[in-house]
């Protein structure tokens, strides 16, 4: 067995079934490996786009996402996709082909310092330099990336190590540790939290890495405290859960965001306090005494200094800390606001208003359906205005906000649950930026579905343009967007183009009932924008509105 | 404020890299950094500047993999003399 063939072994051994990734040079000793099967592998059209669907596969089941390139241009490819899987803690492992031992620090052709780019990029990263330390870098990356707070791991395995000899290792598998917690600390908070009038939970993604989705639904059934969620949290509660106000923070909901500034007590649950959720960071949530939970000691007190921290599984942390406080007036108040606050979806005239559309589109939409989002306005309507009850099915580059996530990201949620939906919903400038990933859906004749919302602009940019720097609207304008339709059909995607509401109902049908995949070209019109909106450097309760 | 860290690690070729990436992307300068490699055990005591807790620095540098022990072992507000 040579050393291309014990990493396809040992990556049965971690239970990978599927990986993504593009050949070259220097890692073609593994693809001949992969050649013999064992470990299914799925052509992406671009590196980034096998990194973003090893993300999207990640995040759709909560495994190991796997994605594979070849040295210099391969490898600088995949970073993006790294650094989006590093801001949402996601668990990848990336392998890279590296130029032979003997010939790094030559300047080789496709030699480039992979470990060096991957610094910045990775939870943390490899170099394996001889053949006895291929067992334990590859057990280590998959114990690194899924364990603490999850991330992308990279392994760069020089050709000659690939193509000599193997050395035998038996790779262990990741046991899950916990620790006692400690009583002190937990008395105390479960002190704050009977003792507070208006307690708020802030739930951030960290839930959904955790596993910890029913421990937190157990704890706000027990415990009634109102809550809200930042944009990767979504799915996390349940959207008909009475107290629960939806997504707080820049394009957050106006009840969240108020609520926020009125808590007394805020329990911050796998959130990190990212400045798109607290705005002026001074002003958020000014009168709470805070509660944070979360698995990355780096996290506490980083940016808000908190009443009681703990590390722990939140699994372990939340059971131990419930207690129900006596909160009737608070939970009459966000029941107010609501009501007052509530979506609209009254909208003059013929022109598609794309939050209703999304809207019906989560209405009707199969259950299960996985959801992987774009980057830009659409993003935010997709957050505000569609509901999913799991976070396995909301995919959104939430901290990186990498345009182009969304069709190789939907790639891999599909690749990962075949008989789920997986609707791609993305935007004009989004779509174009991984747009050859419509070749990886024609190659292995994936049914995801594509809505792309069409305003002939970039249009979170130019919605900053119009409002803060006085309508300027700097290479912004689309106009010359190629027929998306005709490209669709190119890749043997059929589609449709509509334009106004009465044809929703029946193109919704279309895209949702065709066998394989379809494209739904929504054409809207530029003016519209995301509200409400904390603008750059206001508190949240200063929120702009639509004055439509 | 100065500070001064002793830090022990697991040798690897690219530590110190990790380590000044660290401390440079989270916003402290170094003043000295003296570091040796024994036995697949790499030493530093590193000083760093910087208007920042150090405890920032401290849990970031925790989280790199490889590191066994982060201590603080001095500090000291940098008061230039007036003239």
């Amino acid at each position: 067995m040579n050393g291309a063939n014990f990493v396809v072994h040992a990556l049965i051994e971690q239970n990978v079934t599927q990986v993504f990734g593009y050949p070259g040079g220097a890692i073609m000793p593994l693809y001949d490996a992969l050649f013999d099967g064992g470990v299914d592998h799925l052509l992406c059209r671009h590196e980034q786009g096998a990194a973003m669907a090893a993300i999207g596969y990640a995040r759709s089941t909560g495994k190991v996402g796997v994605c594979i390139a070849t040295s210099g241009p391969g490898a600088t490819n995949l970073i993006t996709g790294l650094a989006d899987a590093l801001l949402d803690s996601v668990p990848v492992v990336a392998i890279t082909g590296q130029v032979p031992t003997h010939l790094i620090g030559t300047d080789a052709f496709q030699e480039v310092d992979v470990l060096g780019l991957s610094l910045a990029c990775t939870k943390h990263s490899f170099m394996v330099e001889t053949a006895e330390q291929l067992g334990p870098v590859i057990e280590q990356a998959f114990e690194i990336a899924t364990s603490g707070r999850p991330g992308p791991v990279l392994i760069d395995i020089p050709k000659d190590i690939q193509v000599g000899p193997s050395v035998a290792y038996a790779l262990a598998q990741l046991a899950e540790t916990q620790q006692p917690l400690d009583q002190a600390i937990i008395t105390e908070a479960k002190n704050l939290i009977s003792h507070a009038k208006k307690p708020l939970l802030y739930v951030g993604g960290g839930v959904g890495m955790a596993k910890a989705v029913p421990a937190l639904r157990t704890f706000i059934e027990q415990t009634q405290i109102p809550s809200v969620c930042t944009l990767k949290a979504i799915g996390c509660i349940e959207h008909n859960s009475t107290h629960f106000m939806g997504m707080v923070g820049m394009h957050g909901s106006k009840a969240s965001n108020l609520a926020i500034q009125e808590c007394d007590l805020l329990i911050a649950v796998g959130a990190r306090f990212d400045d798109r959720v607290t705005g002026k960071l001074d002003e958020f949530a000014p009168h709470a005494k805070v509660i944070h939970l979360d698995i990355d000691a780096a996290e506490i007190d980083k940016l808000r200094q908190v009443t009681i921290s703990m590390t722990d599984d939140i699994k372990q942390v939340l059971p131990a800390i419930t207690v129900k406080p006596s909160i009737e007036q608070w939970q009459q108040h966000i029941s107010e606001m609501k009501v007052t606050h509530a979506n609209r979806y009254d909208h003059p005239g013929e022109p598609i208003f794309a939050p209703a559309l999304l809207r019906q589109l989560a209405e009707t939409m199969p259950a299960d359906t996985v959801i992987c989002s774009d980057v830009g306005q659409h993003q935010m309507w997709v957050a505000q205005h569609m509901f999913v009850d799991r976070p396995e099915n909301h995919i959104s580059s939430s901290g990186l906000g990498t345009m182009g996530f969304g069709v190789p990201a939907a790639v891999g949620a599909q690749v990962a649950r075949p008989n789920d939906t997986v609707i791609a919903v993305s935007g004009d400038g989004s779509f174009m930026m991984n747009i050859q990933e419509l070749g990886t859906i024609k190659r292995k004749q994936l049914p995801v579905k594509i809505l792309l919302i069409d305003n002939q602009r970039l249009g979170m940019v130019r919605q900053w343009q119009e409002l803060f720097f006085n309508g300027r609207f700097s290479e912004t304008i689309l106009t010359d967007n190629p027929d998306f339709v005709t490209l669709a059909s190119a890749f043997d995607i059929p589609g449709e183009t509509i334009v106004v509401k009465s044809q929703i109902d029946q193109a919704l049908q279309r895209l949702l009932n065709s066998d394989g995949p379809y494209l739904l070209h929504v054409s809207i019109s530029e003016e519209e924008n995301v509200w409400p909106l904390v603008p750059p450097g206001a508190a949240n309760d200063q929120m702009m509105e639509s004055i439509g | 404020m100065n500070n001064t860290l002793t830090i022990e690690a697991k040798h690897s070729p690219e530590f110190l890299e990790r380590l000044l990436r660290v401390c440079r992307h989270r916003g402290f300068s170094i003043i000295t950094i003296n570091a040796t490699t024994e036995q697949q055990l790499t030493n530093i005591e590193l000083t760093v500047s910087s208007e920042r807790d150090i405890s920032l620095l401290i849990k970031q540098i925790n989280k790199v993999i490889g590191v066994l022990t982060v201590t603080l072992s001095a500090s000291s507000r940098n008061i230039k003399a007036s003239a």
